[in-house]
């Protein structure tokens, strides 16, 4: 099949399960009255439920899925390695301390600077990643283990703050820091969709440069690639990408891991077709997540980061497993 | 020479034991310090000081104490079995597995007691982690290990989070020891950690030998006639239990595991006939250190143990992460 059917098909399964998620909740809503309340047409419609709660829901966790998986993306070509992912080098528990430490140390300030707080976390991770992987040469393999180390303490700062601030409403962070999109609706959709849709658009825009950086870093430099400058703007493009989402959705695991890999299976490895194909993927994946999680237990819901978990845990073992004989240090 | 060196690890571990209760008998919620304790000791035995001594701070500080001999030596196991300065409980996922055996101990009351149920969970997520790195056909690979350890206690946190969701009242049992919690622990918890913690640690000291032989890497230890794989599975099973029971008492507490080898170490070099014995030492102290802080930091508030020793041992982990040759 040609690659651009499969993105063609990849956008209609996004739409499919967009739709889907839509009917799914507590409260069952048959497909003719979805249909009716998005378009405006004649008969029954559930107003409320659809166009208040679950569309916002459901395009928050597209864009997000999607930033996600291209934050993937990048970071894995850049750092030309499989395992990478804005969760494995820290980027994710970054933004998540930014976040908790700008709500709970400053319980006033209003939510719409709280993209701004991920932004400054997850600049310091990447910060940190990028000066030991430029200036000190360090290995792409022994970069992972430093963010997992990263990741790791930030989370340990994450609980203590979780645990000493006075007076701190826990159980919310509790959910947002599994990878929720619990009571989230328009306004954070409207605060998020503007810089997402152009930062997409400037990672689109870069593709060709990805595909350049994958080549190596001598067969980038021949072809007049200012390696280091790339690799700057792209991993500041992927921590940006990474931050806003997880300012909106809390840290929602293996997204970022594992669209990625499922692109380059089905469109290979050229941006131009790699990039959009990871981007519908992530969507798709965290829209279901989310959606599955609203119907296992009604009326509770499962965080979609948990069941995001479930599924790329042992995706990533698996991932482990087959390039045994690549990643040895 | 070797009498020399275990004087100085007795001594150190005893000045580390002896801090740490201290700090201990001065923290704590109640209004007594350790003033009011001696007296309490000395004086005619009645009093609120005594009963706290007795039935509060004591079991505490017991358990404390037992549960960094266990975490440490259980650390200490992987390090040699994996020969990684990086492996500990939790970075291989083996806390998070026992922490799963907890859940299905609530949700199954009675079908084993919750103690082996979390054992046998830990088992089940140490071999896995193992085998993805590896270890099983002989040769584990650094990065995979560590890798596969995170994604084995990631996909564990998960089911772990995913009972927060069934039952409220669950909830509230579980979250307790995501973190890593002593606070109300007494003298039946000691009794249930000793029970087991104490038989396997004295099997780990059993194990000093073979743990050498395996501290010489494959090779070496081939040559003189030792199957690595034997002590890899027996030092498995092993820091599986002493992890395990652990776990069940006290919550999955993270770095203790990573910290007090690497501390022994320093101290007494590499021969685990004294090491091992060293790191319990260093364990207990370690973790008294961090239960008089937990006590001490926020008082009259408390912080679990477990946050303290995360705030010590991630930073650690990531220093040794940042320096460590063997992973060039």
């Amino acid at each position: 099949m040609r690659p651009g059917t499969l993105i063609a098909l990849l956008g209609l399964a996004l739409a499919a399960t967009l739709c889907w998620s839509l009917m799914v909740g507590a409260v069952p809503v048959r497909i003719g009255v979805v249909l009716n309340t998005l378009f405006g047409l004649d008969g029954p419609r559930q107003d409320f439920i659809i166009t208040r709660s679950r569309l916002p829901r459901g395009l928050l966790a597209a864009l997000t899925g999607g930033a996600l998986a291209l934050s993937g993306a990048i970071i894995q070509t850049i750092l030309r390695n499989d395992l990478a992912s804005p969760k494995i080098i820290g980027i994710n528990a970054g933004a998540a301390l930014g976040v908790l430490t700008a709500s709970l140390l400053l319980p006033k300030l209003s939510a719409s600077y709280l993209p701004l707080a991920a932004a400054v976390g997850a600049a310091l991770a990447a910060g940190l990643v990028f000066l030991l992987f430029e200036l000190r040469a360090v290995s792409s393999a022994r970069l992972i283990l430093i963010g997992v180390a990263l990741g790791l303490f930030f989370e340990a700062i994450v609980d203590f703050l979780l645990i000493t601030v006075p007076g701190a409403a826990v159980s919310g962070p509790l959910i947002w820091l599994t990878g929720s999109l619990w009571e989230r609706g328009w306004p954070e959709l409207s605060l998020i969709w503007l810089p997402l849709t152009v930062l997409f658009a400037i990672t689109g825009l870069l593709s060709y440069r990805l595909d350049l950086l994958r080549l190596g870093r001598a067969q980038a430099v021949g072809l007049g690639v200012r390696v280091r400058r790339e690799r700057l703007v792209l991993l500041t493009l992927a921590t940006m990408l990474a931050a806003l989402s997880v300012s909106v959705v809390g840290v929602m695991g293996f997204v970022g891991l594992m669209a990625p890999h499922l692109a380059r299976a089905l469109v290979g490895w050229r941006h131009r077709l790699l990039l959009p194909a990871a981007g519908l993927i992530g969507a798709i994946l965290v829209t279901f997540a989310d959606a599955t999680g609203r119907i296992i237990a009604p009326p509770a819901e499962i965080s979609a980061g948990i069941l995001t978990a479930f599924i790329g845990a042992p995706f990533f073992i698996v991932i482990l497993w087959r390039n045994r004989r690549e990643v040895q240090p | 020479m070797m009498v020399q060196r275990l004087s100085i690890s007795a001594l150190t571990g005893t000045i580390i034991l002896a801090g740490a209760v201290f700090s201990l008998a001065t923290g704590g919620r109640a209004d007594v310090g350790a003033a009011e304790i001696w007296q309490a000791l000395t004086g005619p035995g009645q009093g609120v000081a005594l009963t706290i001594l007795q039935d509060i701070r004591l079991p505490r500080s017991l358990a404390a104490g037992l549960l960094g001999m266990t975490l440490g030596v259980s650390g200490l196991i992987l390090q040699t079995i994996t020969l990684n300065p990086l492996a500990s409980p939790a970075i291989l996922g083996i806390n998070q597995g026992a922490a799963v055996g907890m859940i299905g101990a609530l949700i199954w009351p009675g079908l084993l007691a919750p103690e082996w149920l979390s054992i046998a969970a830990a088992l089940v997520a140490g071999f896995v982690t193992f085998a993805i790195s590896g270890g099983l056909a002989g040769r584990i690979d650094p990065m995979r290990l560590v890798l596969g350890g995170v994604a084995v206690g990631t996909f564990a946190y998960a089911a772990v989070r995913f009972t927060f969701t069934l039952d409220d009242v669950l909830a509230q049992q579980v979250l307790r020891w995501t973190v890593g919690d002593i606070a109300d622990l007494r003298w039946s918890a000691v009794v249930r950690l000793a029970a087991i913690g104490l038989p396997a640690l004295a099997l780990s000291f059993a194990l000093a030998h073979r743990l050498n032989l395996m501290a010489l890497g494959p090779v070496g230890s081939q040559s003189l006639g030792h199957d690595p794989r034997l002590t890899l599975i027996l030092g498995l099973i092993l820091a599986a239990v002493l992890c395990g029971v652990s776990v069940s008492v006290a919550g999955p507490i993270a770095f203790i595991g990573l910290i007090a080898p690497h501390i022994a170490r320093r101290l007494i070099g590499g021969d685990h006939r004294g090491l091992m014995p060293t790191t319990a030492l260093c364990g207990a102290g370690v973790m008294l250190l961090a239960d008089g802080f937990s006590k001490w930091l926020l008082a009259p508030l408390e912080a679990p143990v477990g946050v303290i020793s995360a705030l010590i041992g991630a930073p650690w982990f990531l220093w040794l992460t940042l320096r460590a040759k063997e992973l060039h």
